[in-house]
């Protein structure tokens, strides 16, 4: 109840933040209307929060693999739910921000763009494969298997094929973040971007542990059920 | 350990045979792979070969044609095992690397009389002639060890499951997508004239991908095989 309140306090707060204080970006520099850049303070933490998910359900996986206990593919499947729900809006986001500077909504040869439509195709097939298998133990150990070659996967897709294609990419990341990896921003840009950093970090925190908390409860209701 | 791996490598060539002697019997996986890739191939020349379409376009096609039909007969080489029952003997009898690179070699030779047959007849039908021929034969060698290589261990998976085929076709693709993307691209050059060097970044690229999944599912082959 307590993280609830702050998490409303403060998510609130990064919004109105985020639209009251200046753009982001100087309209001189931007390639659309510099007000468009606002959704940098949200676009940016949805994907690393869909990127974190996916990251989690990988440790959890290989977690499962080496103790076979039932708890890691609980949380294993939990943070991939998240996962969707969360590459979902930043995929959303990613294209109101292409479509208002680059002209469309949808660019083939955007890697970005691509590998978030791959990371969705790789959550369907993970989730096409728990809906297949009836038995709770080969389920939970086949879907850590793929999971982890998935991961491998996608570390081909988003860290490898845009350093060979790169002249494909329009992707904003020198505007905002230097080559050196220094974050160029001002002040007040930096502290309502690391704020809502931490608020969708905190939000995902809190629907994970309530998703685990109700399958732990409908797991104990099955057992008792029987 | 010269008589350990010698006896590893025949016994893995052994169940490289039994699969091939009972392919041979129901010839049901090359036939199903084969005319696959002759309709898919019938398909594009009818309605593309007339409009004389470019060189990066054919690539891409000659790609998905080897790509869908290996979707339609790869799995076969575990569901098969899984539905006559003969899983579990050969569980008692061998190792699990030797049984993943047995079925991995097969699947491969499977592939590889695929494509014996699929090249010459997209080059006649398409009128596309690789100027590097190494380039686009070591391209397809290097493109056909990674799709069996990535697609044993899904198959092993699948077959395990309900909705087999479907199944197989979406689990695989995001797996062999970098893949794909690389080999189009190198089997681009060799068809408009470029040499090796052109091609340096997607080859490497094809052969740390090749290199990594064979080695991860030959590491986790035991995880879905042992249940």
């Amino acid at each position: 109840m307590l993280w609830k309140i702050i998490i409303f306090l403060g998510m609130s707060a990064v919004i109105v933040a985020a639209f009251l204080t200046a753009s982001p970006m100087r309209a001189a520099n931007s390639l659309g209307p510099a007000d468009v850049y606002r959704i940098f303070y949200f676009h940016v933490p949805q994907a690393w929060v869909a990127s974190l998910a996916f990251v989690l359900s990988m440790i959890y996986s290989i977690r499962f693999l080496r103790t076979r206990n039932m708890k890691y593919d609980t949380k294993a499947l939990t943070a991939n739910k998240l996962g969707v729900m969360f590459a979902i809006v930043a995929m959303v986001t990613g294209s109101i921000f292409a479509k208002m500077t680059w002209g469309e909504f949808w660019n083939w040869s955007e890697v970005r763009e691509v590998s978030v439509f791959i990371l969705l195709l790789i959550y369907g097939g993970y989730f096409a494969l728990r809906s297949a298998i009836a038995d709770p133990d080969t389920r939970a150990n086949l879907s850590a298997v793929i999971s982890i070659i998935f991961a491998v996967a996608a570390l081909f897709l988003i860290f490898v094929l845009p350093r060979i294609y790169s002249a494909f990419s329009q992707h904003p990341s020198d505007s905002i973040i230097d080559k050196s990896g220094q974050i160029t921003m001002g002040l007040t840009v930096r502290m309502i971007f690391f704020s809502s950093l931490i608020m969708f970090t905190a939000l995902f925190f809190w629907i994970y542990n309530l998703s685990i908390r109700v399958a732990r409860l409908t797991a104990k209701k099955m057992l008792e059920s029987k | 350990m010269p008589t350990r791996s010698i006896s590893w490598v025949s016994k893995t060539l052994a169940v490289t045979r039994k699969d091939i002697v009972s392919e041979f019997r129901t010839r049901y996986a090359i036939n199903a792979i084969v005319m696959f890739a002759l309709v898919t191939l019938t398909v594009i020349s009818f309605s593309v070969g007339l409009l004389s379409p470019s060189k990066e376009i054919l690539s891409a096609l000659f790609w998905v044609i080897l790509f869908f039909a290996s979707m339609s007969g790869l799995a076969q080489a575990f569901i098969k095992e899984e539905e006559t029952g003969t899983a579990m003997i050969l569980r008692l009898s061998c190792e699990g690397s030797i049984v993943f690179f047995g079925k991995m070699l097969f699947n491969f030779l499977l592939l590889l009389t695929l494509s014996i047959l699929v090249v010459p007849l997209f080059i006649v039908f398409l009128k596309v002639v690789p100027t590097d021929w190494t380039l686009f034969i070591g391209a397809v060698l290097m493109g056909l060890i990674g799709l069996s290589g990535a697609t044993t261990i899904i198959a092993a998976i699948v077959s395990k499951a309900s909705v087999q085929g479907a199944l197989f076709t979406v689990l695989s693709f995001p797996v062999l997508l970098p893949l794909l993307v690389a080999v189009i691209e190198i089997t681009t050059v060799s068809f408009t004239g470029g040499t090796f060097a052109d091609a340096s970044a997607p080859l490497q690229l094809l052969v740390a991908y090749d290199v990594i999944m064979i080695t991860l599912s030959s590491m986790l082959f035991d995880f879905v095989w042992r249940i």
